[in-house]
């Protein structure tokens, strides 16, 4: 049965669920701009912008503890994260653009080897997604299969309607349990007229043949034209709903410190560096043609997803006007 | 500590050895500290670990003894950033974390009943000196076994006392060279480079296994010296030095095309590397 929410209610649900020592992460207003942040009342949510970071953060920390090593009496002691004490977490108001990238990134994340302060945190939230009503020029997701109504990677979907309340559909058993368990802010209904998308600059793309396309022509001028200007700042990666890279260093003495993942970019020149000095990409177009093949070309090939949820996060905060989505149009329309 | 869960969490081994190759490679021999993990700890030729100097990160390095000799690892590494530099600095009793075995690994088994030639150059020698123990361990199981390895110069030529032992065993041909200009007066071995020196042993191709190990330079340069040899693509083995991280296939780092080579590798066979896009 369809429900539906009223504006009010949902923010009554955030405090309810504040109330219930729930982490509430949702797009807040931090200042001068609109970023995902623990909400400390329903009063808090803002849904007037596309938070400038994406929401990849509550499941994936820009910078993580995952073990800490202490020297007692002459030995070294370490001592695994305590993953227990992960907070019951919901995510609110992500547009499918954001709720979307935990469904892509649980490949990489779960497959043989387990990460499990990713899983972990994402065992342990509930994502309410909503229709995305707010897109722009740069808003690219019918190219990448997604949609600004798309429900894939919510639990519960939210469309927001012309009289200010909200159609709710319940995706997942976390959604039901969700709606379920605070069932008197809800109304059964279909409720109104959905409030209309924005059109995109970008429509849907045969990605089948953009990955062609990138698989046949590893070596083509393209690469120089568009991406030597590239000043591997690594901002697109940072702000990326999918991008996963990271690595691992230690903070602290030898005798007393912790070892930490943080986000990485394979953008950065050093990123592949061999201890030989060897560097298998040694320019800055190698280095943004290995991105456009892992979001377009290897990652769908080893895990059957595109790694981009078109959010158009990255052409917006591109220094040099570098833009994704029209380099896929333009690979998109080439015949060969 | 829940060990199966914290795909990052190391476990800690004493140096119980250090022998310094050449003025820069360092040979780290470690025991594991648990006894269980000690007695259950195993790996394959051609596998590698994630090593930890507590305080500084990890570094990936192939695990450099032998399968077959048991109750401790070996890595051997060059100093040249700040974690390797700061393995350098550790002692004798001095604790360190090592994560893995990690990767795939050299298909022994295969092998058994076929001539074996290793070729390495400079500090490419570890990942091979793995498979050679392995196969000298079991030395009655392969045909003819040839080992050429060159280095920049005779001081950069590394397991040296091995390479020793190797030359004067009657059931291995060592072939060992240095570059033109690397020779002292008194090196007893061959001047060329890694590729040349192979041509001119020429060792068979036939029933015969080839596994190179070597920069990026001297692999190119090989290859086509094997292929004249008459050794097939299949018949030759190598790995990928790349640079890694996590070493679980997450951290992105590693990544040749599709291939992710601390999961899919390091080991891989010519035919498998000539079909990867040309970036390693």
């Amino acid at each position: 049965m369809p429900q539906i929410i009223t504006e009010q209610n949902l923010r009554n649900l955030i405090d309810l669920l504040v109330k219930e020592a729930k982490l509430v992460v949702g797009p807040k207003l931090s200042g001068s701009v609109v970023l995902y942040e623990p909400l400390t009342a329903g009063s808090d949510l803002t849904l007037d912008a596309l938070p400038r970071r994406s929401s990849k953060e509550l499941f994936f920390p820009i910078c993580e503890d995952i073990l800490s090593y202490k020297r007692e009496n002459g030995s070294m002691k370490v001592t695994d994260v305590d993953r227990s004490q992960f907070p019951e977490a919901v995510l609110i108001g992500a547009p499918p653009c954001d709720a979307g990238s935990p469904a892509i990134l649980d490949a990489v994340m779960s497959w043989d080897y387990k990460d499990e302060f990713y899983l972990e945190r994402r065992r342990k939230s509930t994502i309410v997604g909503i229709a995305c009503t707010k897109g722009d020029d740069a808003c690219f997701c019918r190219a990448v299969g997604l949609a600004p109504d798309a429900e894939a990677g919510s639990d519960l979907f939210l469309t927001p309607l012309k009289d200010g309340s909200y159609a709710c559909k319940a995706v997942t058993e976390k959604g039901e349990a969700l709606v379920a368990a605070h069932r008197n802010l809800f109304a059964e209904g279909a409720g109104g007229d959905p409030v209309p998308f924005v059109d995109q600059g970008v429509g849907k793309l045969d990605l089948v043949k953009i990955k062609k396309w990138l698989e046949e022509h590893f070596e083509d001028p393209l690469w120089e034209k568009i991406a030597d200007i590239c000043v591997g700042c690594g901002a697109c990666a940072f702000i990326c709903p999918a991008c996963h890279c990271f690595d691992i260093n230690d903070e602290g003495s030898t005798d007393d410190g912790v070892r930490r993942k943080h986000w990485d970019a394979c953008g950065f020149a050093k990123f592949t560096n061999h201890a030989s000095g060897h560097n298998p990409r040694d320019v800055q177009n190698k280095r943004y043609r290995n991105r456009i093949m892992h979001k377009f070309k290897y990652y769908d090939g080893k895990f059957g997803k595109t790694l981009c949820t078109g959010c158009g996060r990255c052409i917006r905060a591109c220094p040099v006007g570098i833009d994704i989505a029209e380099i896929l149009e333009t690979i998109n329309s080439k015949q060969d | 500590m829940c060990k199966s869960e914290n795909i990052y969490l190391p476990n800690l081994a004493t140096i119980e050895a250090i022998v310094d190759e050449t003025p820069d490679v360092r040979t780290l021999r470690l025991v594991f500290q648990d006894e269980q993990v000690r007695e259950n700890f195993s790996f394959r030729a051609g596998q590698f670990a994630e090593y930890s100097s507590f305080g500084f990160g990890e570094s990936t390095f192939c695990i450099a003894s032998a399968p077959t000799r048991k109750g401790y690892i070996e890595c051997c590494f060059r100093s040249v950033g700040r974690v390797t530099e700061s393995l350098r600095r550790l002692e004798v009793g001095d604790t360190v974390g090592v994560r893995g075995p990690y990767g795939n690994s050299f298909p022994i088994e295969d092998f058994y009943g076929k001539s074996l030639v290793f070729i390495a150059g400079g500090i490419a020698l570890p990942p091979l000196r793995t498979v050679i123990w392995n196969c000298l361990d079991l030395r009655d199981k392969f045909k003819d076994i040839t080992i050429v390895y060159g280095a920049r110069s005779e001081a950069d030529l590394v397991y040296k006392h091995e390479l020793k032992e190797w030359q004067e065993r009657d059931d291995v041909r060592l072939v060992k060279c240095v570059d033109p200009g690397g020779a002292g007066p008194d090196f007893d071995g061959k001047v060329g480079f890694v590729p040349t020196v192979l041509e001119e042993a020429a060792p068979s191709a036939e029933n015969t296994i080839a596994l190179v190990c070597g920069p990026p330079i001297m692999i190119k340069f090989t290859l086509p010296v094997l292929e004249r040899l008459g050794f097939t693509d299949d018949n030759i083995y190598t790995t990928l030095e790349n640079r890694m991280k996590c070493g679980v296939g997450k951290c992105g780092r590693c990544n040749v095309g599709n291939v992710y080579v601390c999961k899919d590798g390091p080991v891989f066979t010519a035919r498998q590397v000539k079909a990867m896009s040309q970036e390693f």
